[in-house]
């Protein structure tokens, strides 16, 4: 089914697999995901999360010269206030110029817009934002108040697109469509592949020649040429500087020209992007969506081979690559050497490292990969807790299963089944996603950020990077012992004694 | 002098506030043995929670906040089919799982929209301490979330306590986050309280327990710090349980704080003779650090015009500190609350009773406040005598920061969103925290810090 034509695209529910409560092992995961038990898979009791519309902003955000507005009532999009300083820390870690904080709006809408609609509100927004603040791209961020009041926002958008100066694009991201936060990637991305353009412009980009022209061959051979050997890269929030500047590495040492996309990208570097031989994915669950697009407008092909976290993985990603182009040889040389060097300097930390027992808790590419790899380092892998499953990890879930077919692993997002997750197994270390790590403190466990946009995680220098936190996180754990013995947490006792997935149902 | 400017747009910029929710959620969260129960999408207390705790200066999680708060967690099909049954559920396996004394169900948008019956779903739940406050996002900003549940706990959930407690007060007004430093100034004001021999419940500080939720009905006194938050509510308190109220501003500083230990004492009738001596041994304490500032203050000719950009609960006190303790000149206070103009008519009364000479300006827009700045002050185009009021210096939110670095002025983070600092039990209210304010604004947190 073509999505891509639609105003507003599926959800992750509707489109893939998807399971966010399970517990069971890797292949029990895999038949759960293929015999239809996963529709029926729910909680009892549910926490907090954040929603689709939450990622969304993170990545919009980013974007050059673009202007947000929040369509949806005064709370949804607070976070911007952050999401500002965050951008900048980002802008500057890629070399970019620091910028003044952008002003965000909200449409703020009242008691009188619901029953009224909003759509006149979120006109008049686009207009000021364009007159004021002079953007080129103006992100207009759906959220669930007028998805359920019946506003057209993507007509408005189009509408409003006839007069305004900015590009306008509609991101349709409510939060009640869906319990997946990685609904938001395809929620982005669909707002770009519907309003921007992915052709270099004449004129613009570059100058035509006439056919006549003595030059033109030349020209356009050195044209073709450098769109034969350019690849382009799909980043995500979770992914830093220092990631894309060592995977640019690998591949430019492969005599590659490398492009980064769509965070931190601009109106006129986007249409850059069918300009080259290749698309590539870092992860399994965060652009398929685009790059099958890519792929059937501009016949592109790509590579969706993992994440390169850790030795093999890395190899694998880089030869998936390297195959496209014909240079496997190359990239196993690359490979080899990379290798050598990186074993050697991690050699030192790894025996503190060695049968400690670890869990790991995140999304579930870079905890799948992540799981088999620290096992071949030594470690004693207790469990993973993947945020969601979803179709497209399940090259990555297979490889698990493989390798560790009796790791408990559990698919949940929720505190209170890693709380006691945490007291039952007594995990050494914890190495955790995002917004854990205060609840994790509190139980007593240390525990290492599974990823941190300022930090490096991919390929060598990010295996050298978390393997080096791992050991520091192990040295003194003085704090989180002090903080767990001086804290009240919010459950009975009785829950310590239950099964941390018996509020599972299905 | 006040004047006002009507805001014509009906969109706004850079909302200093969230939703009713959010309001309600961290008031919920920030009182001791209460957990909320969210009946909306995952995605809103979790959202939310983390905006409201970097907007209130770090503020965290606390005991079940922030990806802890149970939540139905509605989506698509509840939408289409009503919320009822999974909110039962989940009202059902908070009541197992969570240790409380009272668990308070809030509402997001999307539940008020589809008509669901929470208050019915929560009288099955006889016996139980559960109750329901409606906070829809579309109801108000988070200040209005405070008051809903205010009036949901003390209002409507706790019943008369026929004897009062005449050397008990409760204090209201500061609203948590949203008074980046409300609990160093309710710790300042409740040990000011105590020596008058008195007692103070302030329901937010690390010292509360659910004792003084349940003591609150007894108290002689509420005092709400604040003109226009908590006022309908106080009223609403004083016709349940009988209790008159005082609305004042929050005391910053020695000479206000002296003003706050004056009126309280009469109120509570506190022998004067006890007031003089406490007012005397605070002022002996605060000159005696201040004054060694001193030496850094005058020599380095600390000497401003001010801007100051606040809610409405710090625009009096702020002004007043830096008219009345530094001697600086105070030009304009801008007020960012959503207030309706009922709210605005009563702060505005209470500013121009006050005395200050700055003049009041209601403004939510962070662009439109640097344009109202531009355009009162003026600035040199190379004339060589030109008036422009020089230095300045801008109290008011993270948002400020970049208006302040344009103009060349001095910038002080001390009003929501207060992205950047990490606040504690740092206060800038009574006399402890007025010397904590001459820090701030002499020391390291300061920008430009030289
Ligand atoms: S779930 Fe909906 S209402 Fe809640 S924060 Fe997300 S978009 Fe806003």
């Amino acid at each position: 089914m073509n999505y891509f034509d639609q105003k507003i695209q599926p959800v992750r529910d509707q489109r893939l697999t998807i399971i966010d409560s399970f517990c069971g092992g890797g292949c029990d995961l895999l038949d759960c995901a293929r015999s239809g038990c996963a529709l029926r898979q729910n909680r009892r009791f549910w926490q907090a999360n954040a929603c689709q519309m939450a990622l969304t902003i993170m990545m919009a955000s980013t974007v050059e010269n673009a202007q947000i507005i929040m369509h949806g009532p005064i709370g949804c999009g607070q976070q911007m206030n952050g999401l500002v300083a965050q951008g900048n820390r980002g802008r500057v870690s890629r070399g970019l110029p620091m910028i003044a904080p952008r002003p965000w709006l909200s449409t703020n809408l009242k008691e009188s817009d619901v029953i009224g609609g909003g759509e006149q509100k979120l006109r008049e927004a686009i207009e000021f934002a364009d007159r004021e603040y002079r953007p080129e791209i103006i992100f207009v961020i759906s959220t669930c108040a007028p998805n359920i009041i019946g506003d057209d926002v993507e007509e408005v958008v189009c509408r409003a697109q006839e007069t305004t100066a900015a590009t306008v694009v509609g991101l349709h991201c409510p939060g009640f469509k869906s319990r997946v936060v990685a609904s938001a990637y395809d929620a982005f991305y669909h707002g770009l592949l519907r309003h921007l353009k992915f052709e270099p412009e004449p004129y613009k980009d570059f100058l035509p020649l006439d056919e006549n022209n003595p030059e033109y061959e030349r020209t356009m051979h050195r044209f073709q040429f450098e769109k034969r050997r350019t690849v382009n890269i799909f980043n995500a929030t979770s992914i830093g500087a220092q990631d894309e500047q060592e995977l640019t590495r690998l591949l430019e040492a492969l005599g590659l020209k490398v492009r980064i996309f769509a965070e931190y990208s601009s109106l006129d570097k986007m249409r850059m992007i069918s300009h080259a031989a290749l698309n590539v994915s870092m992860c399994n669950v965060h652009d398929d969506y685009m790059l099958s697009f890519l792929k059937e407008k501009y016949g592109m092909p790509y590579v969706i081979a993992g994440m390169p976290l850790g030795v093999k993985a890395t190899r694998e990603w880089l030869l998936a690559i390297a195959k496209h182009f014909g240079l496997e040889e190359q990239a196993n040389r690359l490979a080899d050497a990379e290798e050598a060097r990186v074993n050697e300097a991690i050699e030192p930390f790894l025996p503190k490292l060695r049968g400690k027992r670890v869990l790991l808790c995140g999304g579930i590419v870079r905890v799948g990969v992540e799981a088999v790899m620290l096992s071949e380092l030594g470690m004693d892998v207790i469990g993973a807790r993947l945020y969601h499953y979803d179709t497209g990890a399940d090259p990555i879930i297979e490889d698990m299963a493989d390798n560790l077919p009796d790791m408990q692993v559990a698919v949940s997002n929720q505190i209170f089944e890693l709380v006691n997750q945490v007291n039952t197994y007594k995990p050494d270390l914890m190495v955790s996603h995002a917004g854990t790590h205060g609840w994790l403190a509190r139980t007593g466990v240390p525990s290492v950020q599974l990823f941190n946009a300022m930090e490096s995680r991919f390929a060598y220098n990010g295996l050298f990077t978390i393997i080096s936190r791992m050991a520091l996180a192990l040295e003194n754990p003085s704090y989180e012992k002090r903080l767990a013995a001086h804290t009240r947490l919010p459950y009975k006792e009785s829950w310590y004694e239950k099964n941390p997935f018996s509020y599972l149902k299905s | 002098m006040a004047t006002q400017i009507i805001h014509k747009k009906s969109f706004i910029e850079n909302p200093r506030s969230s939703c009713a929710l959010g309001g309600a959620l961290i008031t919920i969260g920030m009182m001791p043995d209460v957990i909320p129960i969210v009946h909306a999408s995952l995605g809103c207390a979790g959202n939310l929670s983390g905006a409201i705790s970097m907007g209130g200066g770090s503020l965290g999680s606390g005991y079940c906040g922030g990806a802890s708060i149970p939540t139905s967690g509605i989506t698509e099909t509840e939408i289409v089919f009503g919320g009822a049954d999974r909110l039962r559920e989940q009202i059902s396996s908070t009541l197992e799982l969570l240790d409380a004394k009272l668990f308070v169900v809030a509402t997001g948008c999307m539940t008020e929209m589809i008509g669901d019956d929470v208050q019915g779903v929560v009288n099955e739940f006889d016996g139980e301490p559960v109750i329901a406050v409606s906070t829809p996002s579309f109801k108000g900003d988070s200040y209005t979330g405070y008051e809903i549940v205010l009036d949901g706990i003390f209002n409507r959930y706790l019943p008369k306590i026929p004897l009062k407690d005449e050397k008990l007060v409760n204090l209201f007004g500061l609203v948590p986050a949203y008074d980046p430093f409300f609990r160093g100034d309710l710790e300042e004001l409740a040990r000011l309280i105590e020596r008058l021999g008195l007692r103070a419940n302030t329901f937010f500080t690390p010292d509360q327990t659910f004792e003084n939720i349940l003591s609150a009905p007894a108290a002689s006194l509420n005092i709400v710090f604040s003109h226009v938050w908590g006022v309908p509510f106080v009223e609403r308190f004083e016709s349940k349980h009988r209790t008159p109220y005082w609305t004042t501003d929050l005391p910053i500083g020695a000479e206000a704080s002296d003003r706050f230990l004056i009126e309280l004492g009469k109120l509570m009738g506190v022998s004067e003779a006890l007031v003089q001596s406490v007012i005397e041994s605070e002022n002996n304490y605060y000159y005696r650090y201040f004054e060694r500032a001193a030496d850094m203050f005058s020599n380095a000719g600390y000497k401003f015009y001010a801007e100051t950009v606040t809610n409405s609960n710090y625009a009096i006190p702020i002004t007043s500190y830096i008219e009345r303790e530094l001697g600086w000149v105070a030009r304009e206070a801008f007020v960012t609350d959503q207030a309706l103009p009922a709210q605005q008519r009563l702060l505005r009364d209470a500013f121009n009773a006050s005395g200050l000479s700055s003049e009041l300006i209601f403004e939510t827009d962070t662009t439109q406040i640097a344009k109202e700045i531009t355009n009162r002050h003026p600035q040199s185009h190379g004339e060589r005598f030109f008036a422009a009021e020089k230095p300045v210096f801008i109290l008011g939110s993270a948002l400020e920061r970049e208006t302040a670095v344009k103009r060349g002025a001095f910038h002080l983070t001390i009003s929501y969103p207060a992205a950047g600092r990490l606040i504690l039990n740092r206060g800038y209210a009574g006399y402890k925290g007025g010397l904590n304010l001459f820090e701030d604004i002499l020391g390291g947190e300061r920008v430009p810090n030289v």
